[in-house]
């Protein structure tokens, strides 16, 4: 086991730790909007323009959730003592107009907005196979 | 709307979001207070805790908004009524 109360080891700046944090952010952000662009095209082309856009209204709504929860974990711990539900009510504003509003379906809606976990999925898995040899 | 099917709709969306959101709740408590920890002993894996911190609390969340959808199509776009 190491030793982190050891004087010899050097702590980076926290600027320089919370890179990898950013990235990650960055990282999530890029792989969400490739697989919405993915979808998009294909629900366009197999369904309708119509659930193709409700499709992307989700998925957009689902990156708004990914950085407002982003931005509440970079928070906590710093500014507040717990994260917020800023981005709950994102996706319950979303949901509520998708009911009500005729030409929005609550499936592709829902469905668009589940991409981030997509990206989720992919990210991890991609991380657990690049490095076999960390663990 | 059948008086008997709205109130059973009502109860039903207040169970769904009810039950669905403690679980994760848990899951979320723990799972932050234990990343402030982390972050108090090793400073300089700030970034690599955080970044764990949002996969898990982005998973851990899906399972609240599960039953939040339930709950908000029963109360908005009920199938029965």
């Amino acid at each position: 086991m190491s030793d982190v109360s050891n004087s010899d080891t050097v702590s980076p700046p926290a600027g320089d730790s919370m890179q990898e944090f950013y990235q990650l952010q960055r990282e999530l952000l890029l792989i969400t909007l490739g697989l919405t662009g993915i979808i998009f095209i294909c629900v366009w082309y197999f369904y309708s323009t119509n659930i193709a856009l409700n499709y992307l209204l989700g998925a957009c709504t689902g990156v708004v959730y990914l950085k407002l929860l982003a931005r509440n974990v970079e928070r906590l711990g710093r500014e507040k003592a717990q994260t917020g539900k800023s981005h709950i009510a994102v996706f319950v504003g979303l949901i509520i107009v998708a009911t009500q509003w005729n030409q929005l379906h609550v499936m592709p809606v829902f469905l668009g907005f589940l991409t981030y976990k997509g990206t989720l999925l992919i990210y991890t898995f991609r991380s657990l196979m690049s490095t076999p040899g960390d663990r | 709307m059948n008086p008997m099917i709205a109130s059973a709709s009502v109860l039903a969306a207040a169970l769904a979001i009810g039950l669905a959101a403690i679980g994760p709740g848990i899951g979320q408590g723990n799972a932050s207070g234990s990343a402030v920890e982390g972050i108090a002993r090793q400073p300089e894996a700030e970034g690599k805790i955080r970044g764990t911190l949002l996969l898990t609390l982005a998973f851990m969340e899906s399972l609240t908004i599960y039953g939040l959808v339930i709950a908000l199509v029963l109360l908005f776009a009920n199938p029965f009524a």
